[in-house]
Parts: C-alpha cells; sequence; structure tokens
C-alpha cells in the first residue's frame, strides 16, 4: 500500500487536504472568475482517490468568499472555468503536453513535477507528504503565492521578479 | 484610648502623632489604591498582551498546522525566546493532540492535550488556550503560559512603598521638629509663664511674646490678665495693710478707753465713802462732791467724745451754723481750759482780735477744736510749761496758733496724729494719755467748716504749733443776738402746760421731774395712742415727743395732733433718740415747730419754754 500512512490519515487524504488548503495562499487574476461568487474550481486529472476525498471535503466550505467545487477532468479535456489543475500520479506523462494556461493553478505529483511545467509539486520527505513550489511557473500564469505557503514548501523555485 | 496614653501628657507629641499618622495613612491608601490598580491594569494589558501573542503565533503557525509541518511550528514557537515571561509555548492539531513544543529553561507542564479556548490565572502565571484560524478554516489551537510578573512587581511596590515610608516618615518628623518650634514652642513658652505665676505665686512674670498669631494673643492677654492681678493683688496688701492699722488703732483705743473710764470711777467711791463716813463734817462733805462733780465732768468728757467719734464714723455729725463772734468762742475755751493750765503750772498767753470778727460756724464745735488744742498742749507739755494761744484775721481767714514748749511730735508722726485713735505713746502708762481722738475730731470739725489744720515741731522735745485756718463769713455781718445762744444765761419763763410722750420711763421721769421743778404742769405718756387721747382733755401748750413711739410714731402723732382743735396750736417739739431717724426736714413736714436730739440741755428746754 502507499508508501506510507500520516499519522492516521492515508496519503491521498493528505494529497486532498493540501489541495484545499492550498486555495487560502493562491490570489487568482480577477477575470478567472465570472462573478464575485463564481466557484473556486479543483479539476482533478487521474487520481479518484483524491478526488473522492476532495468531494467529501468541499460542499459547504468556503474560501476567499467563493464556494470551492472538486469536478474530474479527462485526457485533452478544456481547462476554462478550472482555477486548480491536480495531475495524478498515473497522468503524470500528460503534464508535460499542457500548454501553460493563464490563471491555472498546476499542481503534479511527480519527480519532475516542476522541470515538466507544474506549479505545485507534491513530493516524500522524511515519510511525510511536502510540496515544493516554482514561482516562475507562478508568475507565467499569472498566480501570486502567498509567503506563508512559501515557509512551508520544503523548496522553492525562485521566480524572475 | 490606651495606646494615645503615651501621647497624652505633652502638645508637642500630640503633634508629631497627627503629622506622622496623617503622613502614614495617606501613604497607605495612596498605595493600596495604586497597588489594586496596578495590579488590575498589568493583568488585563498582560492577558491582552498575550491574546496577541497567540494571535500572531497562530497566523504564523497557520500554514504549519495546516500543511501539518512540525519543524516549521517549532521554528515558529522558537521565535518566543525574545519573550522572557512566556515560560511555555504549544501548538495542537484540530483533532486536540500535541504538534509542536516549546518550553524555557527549567520550565515543564506542557497539557498533552488541547483545551477549551480561554484563559486561566494560576497564582503568578497566566495559561491561555487560542484557536488558530486561517480564513475561517480551524487549523488547531495554540497554548501559552506566561509568568505575569505579579510577584516581583509587588515586590517592587513594596519596596519602593517601604523607602518612601521611610522618607516621608523623616520628613514628617522635621516637619514636627518645625511645628514644635514654631507652635508648641510658644505654647509651652506660655504655659510655663502660667505655671511660675501659680506656683511661686509672682504676679511679675510675664509671659514672652514669640509670635503675632493667636498664641500671641493669648500671651499678651494672659500679661494684661497678670498686670491687672498685680496691681489688684498690690491694691489689696495696701488695703489689708490699713485695715490691719485700723484695727490696731481701736484695740489700743478700746484698752485706752476701759483704763480712762475705770479711773474716775475709784475717786468716786472714795468721796462716796468719805459722804457716809463723814455725814457731820461739812467740809468733807463739800470736798467729796466737788471730787464726784470733778470726776464726773471728767467722765462726761469722754462719753461725748465718744459719741462724736460714731457720728464721724457714721457720717452723722452735723454742725448748726450761725453768725458767731470769732473772740467769743475762743474765750469760751480759754475759760475752759485755764483751771487745768493754772493746776498744771503753764503760763498761758493769749491774743484775741476785737469783737466784731464774724464767722459763720456752729460756736460748740469750734469752741470744741480750740479746746481740744489747748488741752492736747496742757497735757504734753511738762509742768512749768509755755502755752501760747494766738488768734487773728490774715488775708480773709481767721488764723488760730497754738503753740506749746512740750513733748513735741516726730517728723514722720505728723500725719499719723490726725489719724483716729492715734497714741503717738502707747505705753498705758502714761498719765497724760487721752482716747486718741481729740485732734482727728478737730480735724473733721474743721474741715466741716471749710478749714483746715496742720502742725509744725522742730522734733521731739522741742514743742509743737498747731495751725488753724477758718474762713471769715465774708460780707454778712451779724444779725440780731440769738437769745438762743448756748451761752446765754437762762431767765425765768412763765409756767406751762407741757405733754411729754416717751417710751423710755427715766428718760420721761427725770425730764418731767426737771419739768415739773420750773414750776410747769406735766403730763407723761408713753405711746402715740396714749398721748393723742391725753392731748384732747389737757389740752398742752407744749408737747415734747419722741419720733421713735410705739403703735403711733412721732411724726404722724404730730399730724393727728395739728388735726385736733385742742392742740392745733401748741408748740411742738420733736426729740430724737441716738440712732433714730433725724430728719429735721421730716419733722417739719410733719408739723414740729422745733427739733432736739438727745440728751436735752437744759439751756435748750429754758430758751424753748421762754419762747411759748
Amino acid at each position: 500500500m502507499p508508501l506510507c500512512a500520516l499519522g492516521q490519515a492515508l496519503e491521498h487524504e493528505v494529497k486532498a487536504a493540501y489541495l484545499f488548503r492550498f486555495l487560502s495562499f493562491v490570489e487568482w487574476p480577477q477575470s478567472t472568475f465570472l462573478r464575485p461568487d463564481s466557484p473556486i474550481v479543483i479539476g482533478v486529472l487521474g487520481a479518484d482517490d483524491v478526488l473522492a476525498e476532495l468531494r467529501e471535503i468541499v460542499p459547504g466550505r468556503v474560501v476567499q468568499g467563493r464556494p470551492v467545487a472538486a469536478v474530474r477532468l479527462h485526457e485533452g479535456a478544456s481547462l476554462a472555468g478550472v482555477h486548480v489543475l491536480f495531475v495524478g500520479r498515473e497522468a503524470g506523462a500528460q503534464l508535460a503536453r499542457l500548454a501553460p494556461t493563464r490563471g491555472v493553478l498546476v499542481v503534479s505529483d511527480s519527480e519532475r513535477g516542476l522541470d515538466q511545467g507544474a506549479v505545485v509539486n507534491f513530493v516524500r520527505a522524511e515519510g511525510r507528504v511536502r510540496f515544493e513550489v516554482a514561482l516562475d511557473a507562478a508568475e507565467q500564469r499569472e498566480l501570486r503565492i502567498s509567503s506563508r505557503m512559501l515557509a512551508v514548501a520544503s523548496s522553492v523555485r525562485p521566480g524572475k521578479l | 484610648m490606651r495606646p494615645l496614653r503615651w501621647i497624652g501628657a505633652s502638645v508637642r507629641r500630640k503633634t508629631m502623632a497627627v503629622v506622622i499618622a496623617t503622613t502614614v495613612i495617606a501613604l497607605l491608601v495612596s498605595a493600596a489604591a495604586m497597588l489594586f490598580y496596578e495590579v488590575r491594569t498589568l493583568r488585563e494589558t498582560h492577558l491582552a498582551e498575550l491574546r496577541t501573542q497567540a494571535e500572531i503565533i497562530g497566523r504564523a503557525s497557520g500554514p504549519a498546522l495546516a500543511f501539518k509541518d512540525r519543524k516549521a511550528a517549532a521554528q515558529d514557537l522558537l521565535m518566543l525566546r525574545g519573550r522572557p515571561d512566556i515560560e511555555l509555548a504549544a501548538l495542537y492539531a484540530l483533532d486536540g493532540t500535541l504538534f509542536a513544543s516549546y518550553a524555557r529553561a527549567g520550565q515543564s507542564g506542557i497539557p498533552p492535550r488541547a483545551g477549551a479556548p480561554g484563559y486561566r490565572l494560576e497564582g503568578d502565571s497566566v495559561t491561555l488556550f487560542h484557536a488558530v484560524t486561517d480564513a475561517n478554516e480551524d487549523l488547531g489551537t495554540v497554548f501559552l503560559r506566561s509568568s505575569a510578573g505579579l510577584r516581583e512587581r509587588m515586590q517592587d511596590y513594596v519596596a519602593i512603598l517601604g523607602s518612601v515610608l521611610a522618607l516621608s516618615l523623616a520628613v514628617a518628623w522635621l516637619v514636627s521638629v518645625w511645628l514644635q518650634r514654631a507652635v508648641t514652642g510658644p505654647i509651652l513658652n506660655v504655659a510655663g509663664a502660667a505655671r511660675q505665676v501659680f506656683e511661686r505665686r509672682d504676679f511679675s512674670v510675664r509671659a514672652e511674646k514669640r509670635t503675632e498669631d493667636e498664641i500671641g494673643m493669648l500671651a499678651d492677654t494672659l500679661n494684661r490678665m497678670l498686670a491687672d492681678l498685680e496691681r489688684e493683688m498690690t491694691e489689696r496688701r495696701e488695703a489689708e495693710g490699713a485695715i490691719r492699722a485700723a484695727d490696731r488703732r481701736k484695740d489700743e483705743f478700746l484698752a485706752t478707753l476701759a483704763h480712762e473710764l475705770r479711773n474716775p470711777l475709784a475717786p468716786i467711791r472714795n468721796a462716796l465713802y468719805i459722804m457716809q463716813a463723814a455725814r457731820d463734817n461739812p467740809a468733807a462733805v463739800a470736798e467729796a462732791r466737788a471730787i464726784i462733780e470733778r470726776q464726773l465732768a471728767q467722765m462726761v468728757r469722754l462719753v461725748d467724745d465718744l459719741l462724736d467719734v460714731s457720728r464721724i464714723t457714721t457720717g452723722k455729725l452735723n454742725l448748726r451754723k450761725e453768725q458767731v463772734d470769732a473772740r467769743a468762742v475762743a474765750q469760751s475755751a480759754i475759760e475752759a481750759v485755764e483751771p487745768l493750765a493754772r493746776a498744771r503750772g503753764h503760763a498761758l498767753r493769749v491774743a484775741l482780735p476785737p469783737t466784731g470778727v464774724t464767722l459763720d460756724a456752729d460756736p460748740t464745735r469750734l469752741a470744741q477744736v480750740f479746746l481740744n488744742l489747748l488741752n492736747n498742749a496742757i497735757k504734753f507739755t511738762d509742768p512749768g510749761g509755755r502755752i501760747d494761744f494766738e488768734v487773728e484775721v490774715a488775708a480773709g481767714e481767721l488764723v488760730a496758733r497754738v503753740r506749746d514748749s512740750g513733748v513735741g511730735i516726730a517728723a514722720e508722726m505728723r500725719e499719723e496724729i490726725f489719724e483716729m485713735f492715734a497714741q503717738v505713746d502707747r505705753s498705758l502708762e502714761r498719765s497724760t494719755m487721752g482716747l486718741g481722738v481729740g485732734l482727728s475730731l478737730a480735724r473733721r470739725l474743721v474741715e466741716l467748716h471749710g478749714g483746715t489744720i496742720s502742725v509744725s515741731s522742730a522734733g521731739p522735745g522741742k514743742g509743737a504749733e498747731f495751725v488753724v485756718r477758718i474762713p471769715l463769713a465774708g460780707e454778712r455781718q451779724p444779725a440780731a443776738r440769738d437769745d438762743r445762744a448756748p451761752f446765754a444765761r437762762a431767765s425765768a419763763a412763765r409756767p406751762h402746760r407741757i405733754l411729754l410722750a416717751d417710751d423710755n420711763l427715766d428718760f420721761a421721769s427725770s425730764f418731767a421731774t426737771l419739768l415739773r421743778r420750773m414750776g410747769n404742769e406735766v403730763r407723761v405718756e408713753h405711746d402715740g395712742p396714749a398721748a393723742l387721747a391725753a392731748a384732747g382733755e389737757f389740752r398742752p401748750e407744749i408737747a415734747f415727743l419722741d419720733i421713735g413711739l410705739p403703735k403711733l410714731n412721732g411724726f404722724d402723732l404730730a399730724r393727728r395732733l395739728r388735726g385736733l382743735s385742742a392742740t392745733a396750736g401748741s408748740k411742738l417739739v420733736a426729740v430724737t433718740g441716738w440712732g433714730q431717724p433725724s430728719d429735721r426736714q421730716l419733722a417739719s413736714e410733719a408739723g414740729f415747730d422745733d427739733y432736739m436730739v438727745k440728751p436735752v440741755e437744759i439751756e435748750r428746754i429754758q430758751a424753748i419754754l421762754r419762747a411759748a
């Protein structure tokens, strides 16, 4: 089974929780939302267990004054209306084929995730789930990531600014 | 009041106690108030600070909690190293399990699980559980334990209070010392003066006035009181001295009086014995009667003097002034003393003015003055001496000089001899002594005549000279000679019906005998109503009425008699005894024609009978 369990929590549960937490520390361009109360949409590609867990978490939750929604994405689907794209380990190969899209926080779960254009990548360190952040990729997609989130990242790839 | 007993004794201690007690109480009250306020604000600010701190830690550790980053959380807690008051700190995950902790060296006791949010005070420390939220999301709990530092603060306060108290007490002591100098000092000074006066009975002590305030006024008042008291005490001492001297003179006078009254009694008894034993020898009997008469005269003079003295002391000595011839008055005095002067072998030289020098005077009293001076001169001059009596007119005054070659008078006695009962020689053995009232009487009589009396003497053994000055009558010349003059000879009067009313049986019967001897018809009654009843049938021409009659007094009796037809035209004569109201005015208003004071003189009675 999974490499390790974090406390009683299973790895996919942790990742789902982290994905939800990320919403608090990210600032999207205003134009990516149609209305002031449009939901923040998390799209999940190839990680059904994480999606299932997210669907447990999000109902009724409000982040930055908006509801949160989790949707399943298929290979080649449009990224319009999606704010967070999680590319699961099984779908890692597709990561390189994604064109950098404005306003989409791409979160990967592979060893070279950041090199392949992800903004945040889950890593394992000391038996725990950690994450790394690529600021250059964030800048490219016009996203702003809170320094408070960076403070707990296992590593941060600096941006150009 | 027992704790205050030790300060009860002294004003100085009281002021010191007041100053110190005030200072201490004020300090303690203000310190307690400040401490209470300080502890409250300290707690509140401390709690607020702790909450802020928890909030900051929560904010900072939010991501660490969110992403389960224990290392980051531990790092976050480490920043509390800069806060020495925070002893323990911990972060708890959402499920309440311990996530990260921090403990200052030597501190322990981190709760294993998160508690409910809120604070608790435990002795000197405050513990606080505070929820960590981020964007409305509960992330966990932060725990802080801090020592509020109350104990240290309290210790600091007590130390500060102690030193302030010590300093204040020192200042209060200085103030009370100053107060003592400025306030109690003058009070003690005044009190000391008062005590000195009381203990030593020395009224010349004065309190020193040191200040211009109320205490200064107290000192002034005390001094004024002392001055008054001193003056009064001096006056009282002098008055007491004068009273004692007068008292002593009176005692001596009484002794002398007894002696003088006793002296004539022995010869009188001897004479009576002779009269009894030598009944057949007319020459011896005549000799004995002469002795009795002489001694009796001496006693009468003594008693007269006594009466005069009491009249003077009670202010009842009145003059009956009339136009008198100075020469006649002097002559009568000379006639009275000539036998005595001759008996003592003195040479009496007399120089009188011519008749026609008139005085407005009481002839009897004026003669008495000269008589007293001449008697004195004779008495106080050893046998064979020289007495000069010169009367002349000078500067509108009658000047009478009595000069002798006798014992003289010491300078210091010159004023004193005019005092009542004064005796120059106080030995009882001196044969020539009198009652000591003569000169005093003489001076009083001269003063009543508006004149002066003075004495001069070259000293003891060198004689003395008394000078009497009396103003002349002025323009007025003597009217027709008054037949009632005391020295006028009695002439026979026709018989009268006379009513006599007096409650003194002896006086009434002797007076009635005298009047009957003169050939009058006399009726005697002893009270007012009886006299009134007798008057109706007896129809008296003359009535002698005592003023102090029983049942109906003399004044009322006179009014009733005037109302009776039988006595409306009778001659009414008031007779007053010693000590009775003797007001001529009252008598005249009651209807009396004349007025006599006991003892009545035969000459007066004869004059009245003649006139009726």
